[in-house]
């Protein structure tokens, strides 16, 4: 129970490890942004290529990077059968009873797939496996502090995720301890009818929630001891800095999308 | 009444992964019949993890759990019966109240167990002044009472289920004296009306003193000693070798003992010590 | 006696039950700690200890009553909300759940905590984590997870978040209750470290009679009141007041105390074992 895994980051040192957390979000949204630009052959094979890239760069076994695919191989396949049959298009590849194939259907099916593949391997590089999650909460809340103008709470917003963060191997533990203490008793979590079911879950969702109740009770009080009064005047240990590798990154990224558009218009084939 | 016994277990957490741990090695026992056996070791030392075998909670990655001499594994479907027949009391038990009323709560095994509504309200009643909880507590919410009284709410809970076999995890953990007493007296009380079997794991050496007529000492995974509490007090030394504390009257009797006064072995209350001391010391002042 | 650190003076607190109906809690405690003195708070659960110490830290205010903490009167009603958190930081506070005060998911970063919130410079904040860390040995495990941890670990975590704060006092609040006897010990040590080598004020509420006999100074608080005060010597002479209200003796006074009943004639009231070796030997040889 202890050994879960959160967000999968993966120690490692690399380039992408020792980025600023703050770059790394900017640059997975510009990804997101270029992966949406490309447009034909070209575009899509370069996309393609950055996301090899990325890989090579983090250091990261490809398997495991691989894996994070497998839970959205069915939107996948989803997309890309739905891409395939209903494209509609100028050239017939095949037409059988009342399904026409047209070669824009077979590009698009392939576009749409090499977009979710670069989406997922980009964000997850970048997001989850380089960065851990103490640091991309950090720096969501020094992006998200200007909304702090329009009265957005992001310092409160962050330090609730990080909380959440902490306490969720606290909170399986003790799903796991309250389970077995009512099994004890004799509740019976596998056998019976949903009705049932659902009705064994109750010792268990009561205790739980009371717990947490207590549990957000003794840490606000243990937070006031220690002083917490919220974002204001608070100072960080550790203040990240922006270095010149974290600009040269972006100022890549922005060159990427340029290329990207470059690429559109040297069109041969099919154009999206 | 049911006898418990391990023959060779070994359990490991996260078997094949690089988290894991030997919890039990090749451990073997048997607990006496209408003892009560007391359990002490270090956090880690296995025996948690052994009280949650007895009931079945978890399955032994080798060896047979023996519930009068039957494997209590033969018949994973019949788990249930088990629980009810060797009743477990975790860890801050009151943090598993979930009904209404206090004594809805108690009933909740027993209705597990599928028994009559006289019988229900009969052993909730019965569990309930073992542990010493008044009838006007019973129809309050757990909400209103106070930590002590919750934690012997929880233990009734698993007395109504009139277990032969009553294994408690810890159950006089973070009390104060006087709320450590009225459980640990309810536990034996248990144990000499019903003739049931108590197993009851401890930190405090104090109370295995007081309390248990067997000590199982476990210490890395194994069972370092096993004996009446006079067997294994006699060996004091080999407990404060494994980093275990000795009741403080024990460890007068070794430092007395070191410094030359001739004290019996095997001393660890204070009525033993002192009937010893005054006979020692006692001469010419008293007859 | 140098100006006290704490001084309070017909402390009164109460609160309003589900009716509406004042329940005092603390009625009227008068005490005066000494800046680096070592203080264990005996009491049973619900005496009221608790709430002293939470009146200390200003997480509850006191009904009536003078209050004074590091020389500031904390019912004057000019006190600022600066004035507020800078008296706060002075008394630090280890709570029972060793679970329930850790707030960060990286050990260095939770005893960063507090001086993060002080407004503490990043590279003053960096120099206070380490020397914390290392001051509770803590410091191989800066960058591990704390729900792996051991309880004793968890609370010298937590320790170490109060020593990051610079504090004068350091309140434990059944902070070993919920602790193996090695966490106990782990933490107890620590403690008294700071209070040997750096003069923090320590107090210390607990029910375990071991630990309030290692201190100087116990107050025994039953039903709001102050009703001992005095050197564990003191205290700990007379057993049956202590029994009285709900708590214990270490086995050694027991031990004294029975013997004396009997007509064995023992001077002196030992509170560790190795004084009472040393009374028994005495009287083994006088004789």
């Amino acid at each position: 129970m202890k050994n879960i895994a959160f967000g999968q980051y993966y120690p490692a040192h690399s380039p992408l490890h020792a980025m600023d957390a703050r770059m790394k979000v900017i640059l997975s949204v510009l990804y997101i942004v270029a992966a949406f630009l490309c447009k034909n052959v070209l575009a899509f094979g370069a996309l393609l290529a950055s996301a090899v890239v990325l890989l090579i760069l983090s250091r990261i076994p490809a398997r495991i990077v691989l894996r994070s695919l497998r839970p959205l191989f069915f939107i996948m396949l989803f997309t890309a059968v739905l891409n395939l049959f209903f494209a509609t298009g100028t050239s017939v590849l095949v037409s059988f009873w009342r399904i026409t194939i047209y070669v824009e259907g077979v590009y698009s099916a392939v576009f749409m797939l090499v977009r979710i593949v670069v989406l997922i391997f980009g964000t997850s590089i970048f997001l989850t496996y380089t960065t851990t999650p103490i640091a991309l909460t950090d720096a969501i809340e020094s992006l998200l502090s200007p909304l702090r103008l329009i009265r957005f709470p992001a310092h409160e917003f962050a330090m609730m995720m990080s909380i959440a963060l902490r306490f969720i191997p606290t909170l399986m533990e003790e799903t796991a301890k309250i389970m077995n203490a009512q099994k004890a008793r004799g509740v019976d979590f596998s056998s019976g009818g949903l009705v049932k079911r659902a009705k064994a879950l109750v010792p268990i969702l009561i205790p739980l929630i009371l717990s947490s109740v207590r549990r957000a009770d003794e840490l606000a009080m243990a937070m006031e001891c220690r002083c917490y009064r919220g974002g204001k005047g608070r100072t960080k240990m550790t203040v990240p800095h922006l270095r010149i590798g974290d600009f040269a990154a972006l100022v890549c990224m922005v060159a990427f999308g340029a290329a990207l558009v470059y690429l559109n218009h040297r069109g041969i084939g099919y154009t999206m | 009444m049911a006898v418990l016994s391990l023959e060779h277990v070994s359990y490991i957490y996260g078997e094949g992964t690089p988290f894991e741990i030997r919890a039990l090695d090749d451990v073997s026992l048997s607990v006496r019949e209408g003892t009560v056996t007391g359990i002490i070791g270090h956090t880690g030392s296995g025996k948690s993890t052994m009280v949650q075998l007895f009931n079945g909670l978890e399955k032994p990655t080798a060896g047979r759990v023996l519930l009068d001499g039957k494997d209590i594994w033969a018949e994973p479907k019949k788990m249930r019966d088990i629980r009810f027949r060797v009743g477990l009391v975790m860890q801050y038990p009151e943090y598993q109240l979930f009904e209404e009323t206090i004594r809805a709560d108690i009933a909740f095994g027993p209705r597990n167990m599928g028994l009559a509504e006289e019988e229900i309200a009969r052993r909730t009643k019965e569990a309930a002044a073992f542990v010493g909880l008044e009838a006007a507590l019973l129809d309050r919410s757990p909400f209103e009472l106070s930590g002590g009284q919750k934690r012997r709410a929880a233990i009734a809970g698993i007395m109504a289920m009139r277990p032969e076999i009553l294994v408690l995890d810890e159950p006089a953990a973070g009390l104060d004296p006087r709320g450590r007493d009225v459980i640990l007296q309810g536990i034996r009380a248990y144990g000499k009306a019903t003739g049931s079997t108590v197993i009851i794991v401890s930190h405090s050496m104090e109370d295995m003193a007081a309390y248990c007529d067997d000590i199982i000492v476990m210490s890395h995974a194994k069972v370092c000693l096993f004996g009446t509490r006079d067997e294994v007090f006699a060996n004091a030394s080999k407990l404060t070798d494994v980093g275990l504390d000795v009741p403080q009257i024990t460890h007068l009797m070794m430092l007395l003992r070191a410094r030359g006064v001739a004290v019996p072995e095997g001393i660890y209350t204070v009525e033993a010590a002192t009937a010893a001391l005054r006979k020692l010391l006692g001469k010419g002042h008293t007859v | 006696m140098k100006e006290p650190f704490i001084h309070t003076k017909d402390l009164c607190y109460s609160y309003s039950d589900e009716n509406g109906l004042k329940q005092p809690v603390l009625r009227g405690i008068t005490l005066d700690i000494a800046k680096g003195e070592y203080v264990a708070i005996l009491g049973h659960n619900g005496s009221g200890k608790s709430t002293l110490a939470k009146l200390l830290n200003m997480i509850l205010e006191p009904d009536s009553g003078e209050l004074w903490v590091a020389g500031q009167d904390l019912t004057s009603p000019e006190l600022t909300e600066d004035d507020f958190y800078a008296l706060r930081r002075q008394v630090g506070m280890v709570f029972q759940n060793p679970d329930n005060q850790l707030v960060a998911t990286i050990v260095e970063d939770d005893v960063a905590f507090g001086p993060e919130n002080l407004g503490v410079p990043p590279a003053q904040i960096r120099a206070r984590v380490d020397a914390a860390l290392a001051t509770v040995g803590m410091t191989a495990y800066a960058r591990h997870e704390p729900h792996r941890l051991s309880g004793g670990q968890k609370q010298r975590v937590a320790i170490a978040g109060i020593l990051a704060m610079e504090p004068n006092c350091i309140i434990l609040d059944e902070a070993t209750a919920m602790l193996d006897p090695l966490g106990r010990r782990e933490v107890i040590e620590t403690v008294e470290a700071l209070n040997r080598e750096k003069g923090i004020t320590v107090l210390s509420i607990t029910h375990y009679m071991n630990e309030a006999a290692r201190a100087d100074r116990v107050i025994v608080i039953d039903d709001g009141v102050v009703i001992m005060d005095g050197t564990p010597r003191e205290v700990f002479a007379d057993p049956a007041r202590l029994l009285a209200a709900g708590l214990d003796v270490p086995q050694c006074t027991s031990l004294v105390h029975a013997l004396r009943a009997e007509g064995v004639a023992l001077a002196g009231d030992p509170v560790t074992v190795e004084e009472c070796a040393d009374l028994i030997c005495r009287a083994l040889e006088v004789m």
